[in-house]
């Protein structure tokens, strides 16, 4: 009926609404899209004036992405980024798992057997998250050269997990935090030991918020730039600082391959957006905020 | 583990050799490490080291094993962060009273407070905490206000509300690399998509990075925009927290648009502005890569952000100490704001 | 006029008919109790009436104007929600004075109007408090004085009483009923509480899976349920309902069969409608029955299964093989389990229902 328009319940909102929010939406979005555009342009198509909306889409950017090298006039400039890839991939894979191993234990420690001082506990490995890297960075420079550990792959994977801990104990904590008592107390009445109480009742119950806080670590140290800037040599470099030398490079800007390799990456954080929304507020607040 | 001795052979509870003799282990340790330091070449030296303190910590697992469950459990997260993170920084605070530079052979020499006396009288120091506090206020402004209009944007439900959102909140999961290179390619004079854009109006090119306003505010537009969503998170948690009754309740008592935000929402996403707020200063003073990649100070050194600075001290110009000194600064900042940060977290989940 | 009028009302959500055809008028100065089981669409109703829900068919009428079109706010009714919905930012006093603000009055007037619904309510030494601070009875009463404090066209209240204790609730049904007695407006009330429904309402309307089963005043839906639904949702402990066949009428009385055994129900009402060997329903209310010392033409016998104290009067479950039969005698009647009982139905206390569930006599 046509009154029926008029008026709607509260909370929701109607198709003119959404076509308005659709609009800003992709307003907002559009430095993104420009960068997918970019990645299937043509360099000429991208250093066009003025700019292409409708082009012939290529492949070449992301081929030359994983191509060791391609040919400019008369020299052959080494891209490859495979390493680049391989690098970010394996030491960031890896450090959040050490990451995640500790930082699970610690958080449950935290949240089932409080210390004396719990708090401040917590407080200072918060700290240790939001200082910036680069007070931190400097002994942790000269630290590693005297070691050797520097440009090599297990010290950035060191610190990186030392860089991860904050962030996972936090969040791990968080979850354990919401997990009704009622279950755990029950179980001891069974009879569990705490090491079953951990492993058959807590574990299964956070599954979930361990895969959050995997994902959410992995994208944080995958976009991670200056630790990896200072601390990782020619075989360790990641992808960011990769991309960021070769926009200091003297051969030109290739702007098609950033933006393919930023659209690679761009898949996966998408999907992540979509399927994580429900735990992305507390994802980038580092636990602190749950609701 | 008051008593000390306790054997009917008489022997100190703690010179009994067992594994779970944390005591005797810490000893041999304390007495082999400098010994082996001092005594044997470097690398064997290291290895020892290595055995007696795996020895101590092995001891120190095996004796709390079953006892002490919350310690054994939190142990290796707080080691490593001791040595990663709070070992450095004690060593930074020792180097912030030394002269040194990692560049030289030169051995430390002790200046007392010197490098304090030297940053807090520098000009250039306070030149560059001001350009930070300018990026600081500007950048969490509009981050606030954008943050808080798409809040209420994606307040109601409507068809394609969650893939709107994932739309919306792609750019905070960005690498900040990315963010800074792509801003600096549409900030680009020729073919950038602002110049460009510009150019339909004026017909001129249009260099945003030339002026250090210019460059300030291509600075803030790229973070801002990076960062709203952020806050746009936050107040949405705050606003779909508001119990739907309430709503219908003030609908039939007649309250105007006005009315309800002031007396029904805002009371609900307060705190949330209020962290958000801290949060992202907290952020934006660190405010690092995104300078460096689109105008790396430039130009002159009008946008250079004193987290850039203590880069630039560190590793271009190798004032190690005096880094240090500026870092501790920066860290007692830090603290203070986390600090507020996290009483207001504790008591916002306390009042839920 | 305050008065409500609805009219072919229906709400559907997808399939579901939660909401079918019901019509109802309240007058000015009536109470009326939406009365059913949970998710009968007795809240769904209500809402429609407040503007809270848009109806998918038909018209409510507020005051004679049709309120389709108007949101809640212009319609101008006064509601008290089941979880109080009191603003929790707002003291007492704001949370009163609320419903004011759209009438533009000045703040003395405000002030007096609230001074005054917290004198009704015994409300005024807890004005200065937040919702949070205070106690369950006191929300309630807040939530009721936000409803009355202004001259709506007809006052709505969702389950006002659901939250509260059975002692306060006790004494909330009566402030309520003599608050509402003193305004000549329209009232509805849901609930699902049928002691609520009968005490607080001038008529009841009893609903089921969306439609109104029965409109009546509570003496009325009491002591003739139009249907077997309404006799056995009205009244504890529930009626008894017996399944027999009707065996014909001799000298005045009907006889009934139920299981091997057969009672004579007096009756003067000519039963056209049954047929001998027709199925029925016997309804029998534990209070209406008395124990006989032998058996006769007119009772049922069953032993003893289950003896419930409950205080001045005793429930006794009884069965005779495969039907059960609950009665209640007074605290002095003294019996055991096993023991044979016969139970006199009390003649114009009984209810016969035909197989299509509709009241006979």
């Amino acid at each position: 009926m046509a009154w029926q328009s008029k008026q709607r319940e509260i909370g929701t909102a109607g198709w003119g609404w959404a076509i308005f929010a659709g609009i800003i939406a992709f307003i907002y979005f559009f430095p993104v899209l420009w960068i997918i555009l970019t990645a299937f342009k043509t360099n000429a198509d991208i250093l066009a004036v003025p700019p292409k909306f409708f082009f012939t889409p290529t492949l070449e950017n992301f081929v030359s992405v994983f191509s060791r090298s391609y040919i400019k006039g008369q020299a052959a400039v080494d891209t490859g980024f495979d390493r680049f890839f391989f690098n970010s991939i394996f030491i960031a894979g890896t450090s959040v798992l050490l990451a995640l191993v500790i930082g699970t234990l610690a958080a449950y420690g935290f949240s089932r057997y409080p210390l004396p001082g719990n708090d401040t506990y917590l407080f200072i490995i918060l700290t240790t998250r939001m200082l910036p890297p680069i007070i931190v960075i400097i002994p942790i420079f000269i630290m590693f050269r005297i070691a050797g550990l520097s440009g090599t792959y297990p010290g950035i994977i060191l610190l990186y997990t030392a860089f991860n801990l904050p962030f996972t104990i936090w969040m791990m904590k968080s979850f354990f935090d919401e997990l009704s008592p009622d279950v755990e107390d029950a179980a001891r009445l069974d009879g569990s030991s705490e090491k079953r109480l951990f492993f058959k009742v807590c574990f299964p119950q956070i599954i979930a918020g361990l895969a959050a806080t995997a994902v959410f670590g992995l994208i944080l140290t995958w976009n991670e730039f200056i630790f990896a800037l200072l601390l990782t040599g020619v075989e360790t470099r990641t992808v960011p600082v990769a991309m960021a030398q070769t926009i200091g490079g003297d051969i030109g800007v290739r702007w098609g391959l950033l933006a393919a390799i930023e659209t690679l990456f761009l898949i996966p954080v998408i999907i992540v957006v979509f399927v994580l929304q429900k735990h992305l507020l507390r994802g980038v607040t580092f636990g602190t905020i749950k609701r | 583990m008051t008593a000390v001795t306790s054997d009917a052979t008489g022997t100190p509870r703690w010179l009994t050799p067992s594994p779970r003799n944390w005591r005797l282990a810490l000893l041999i340790a304390v007495v082999a490490i400098p010994g082996s330091i001092w005594l044997a070449p470097g690398n064997v030296a290291f290895w020892i080291s290595f055995v007696a303190v795996s020895a101590v910590t092995l001891a120190v697992t095996i004796n709390a094993w079953g006892r002490y469950p919350g310690p054994l459990l939190v142990a290796p997260a707080i080691a490593l962060l001791f040595v990663m993170n709070i070992f450095p920084l004690m060593w930074s605070f020792g180097l912030s009273f030394f002269r040194f530079r990692v560049n030289r052979q030169a051995p430390p020499r002790f200046a007392g407070l010197d490098n304090y006396e030297k940053i807090l009288t520098d000009p250039t120091v306070w030149d560059r905490l001001q350009t930070t506090a300018l990026v600081v206020v500007f950048t969490v402004a509009i981050q606030m206000i954008v943050g808080f209009l798409l809040a209420l944007l994606f307040e109601k439900e409507f068809p394609g509300r969650r893939v709107l959102l994932m739309l919306v909140l792609t750019p905070m999961m960005l690498s900040f690399v990315a963010v800074g290179a792509f801003f600096r390619f549409y900030y680009e004079p020729t073919f950038g998509l602002l110049s460009q854009a510009v150019r339909l109006f004026t017909g001129e090119p249009f260099i945003l990075l030339k002026t250090p306003a210019g460059a300030l505010a291509g600075i803030v537009f790229a973070d801002a925009w990076m960062w709203s969503p952020f806050v746009m998170l936050l107040v949405l948690a705050g606003l779909v927290s508001v119990p739907k009754y309430l709503y219908e309740a003030a609908e039939i008592d007649r309250a105007s648009w006005w009315r309800k935000f002031r007396t029904i929402t805002f009371p609900y996403i307060r705190s949330l502005l209020l962290l958000a707020l801290l949060f992202r200063t907290i952020e934006a003073f660190k405010l690092f890569d995104i300078v460096f990649l689109i105008t790396d100070g430039g130009p002159g050194s009008s946008t250079e952000t004193i987290a850039v600075y203590v880069f630039r001290v560190s590793f271009q110009f190798f004032r190690t100490s005096q880094s240090s000194a500026l870092a501790y600064f920066i860290l007692f900042i830090v603290i203070v704001l986390t600090n507020l940060y996290l009483y207001f977290a504790r008591q916002r989940s306390q009042e839920a | 006029m305050s008065t409500i009028k609805l009219q072919n009302l229906t709400k559907r959500f997808g399939d579901l008919v939660a909401v079918n055809n019901v019509d109802l008028n309240i007058d000015a100065g009536e109470v009326l109790c939406l009365l059913g089981p949970s998710g009968c669409g007795k809240t769904t109703t209500l809402r429609m009436v407040a503007g809270l829900e848009m109806a998918t068919e038909g018209d409510v009428f507020l005051a004679d104007k049709r309120v389709n079109d108007l949101t809640p706010s212009q319609r101008n009714v006064a509601m008290a929600f089941q979880f109080y919905a009191l603003y929790p930012s707002l003291n007492v006093a704001e949370n009163l004075a609320y419903p004011l603000h759209a009438d533009r009055l000045s703040q003395a007037d405000i002030d007096g109007k609230v001074r005054e619904v917290a004198r009704v309510l015994d409300l005024t030494d807890v004005l200065n408090r937040l919702p949070g601070r205070l106690a369950e009875g006191e929300k309630q009463r807040v939530s009721v004085g936000r409803a009355i404090i202004r001259d709506p066209n007809c006052f709505l209240f969702d389950e006002p009483l659901s939250r509260l204790d059975v002692q306060l609730r006790e004494q909330m049904r009566g402030q309520i009923k003599e608050v509402l007695s003193g305004l000549n407006k329209a009232t509805v009330i849901v609930t699902h509480d049928q002691l609520e429904a009968l005490t607080m309402a001038d008529r009841i309307a009893v609903m089921r899976d969306g439609y109104i089963e029965q409109v009546g005043t509570p003496h009325e839906v009491f002591a003739t349920p139009s249907n077997l639904f309404v006799a056995g949702f009205i009244g504890t402990p529930q009626m008894n309902l017996m399944a027999g066949t009707f065996a014909g009428q001799r000298s005045g009385s009907l006889r009934l069969k139920t299981g091997e055994q057969e009672i004579a129900i007096p009756s003067s009402v000519p039963h056209a409608g049954l047929t001998e060997g027709g199925r029925v329903t016997i309804g029998i209310r534990p209070r209406s029955t008395e124990l006989a010392s032998e058996a006769g033409d007119d009772t049922l016998t069953a032993t003893v299964d289950l003896i419930e104290p409950m205080g001045a009067e005793t429930l006794l479950h009884l069965s005779d093989g495969d039907r059960d039969l609950r009665v209640v005698v007074d605290q002095d009647v003294m019996v055991r389990v096993g023991e044979q009982l016969h139970v006199r139905p009390r003649a114009s206390q009984t209810h016969l229902f035909d197989q299509n569930d509709a009241r006979i006599a």
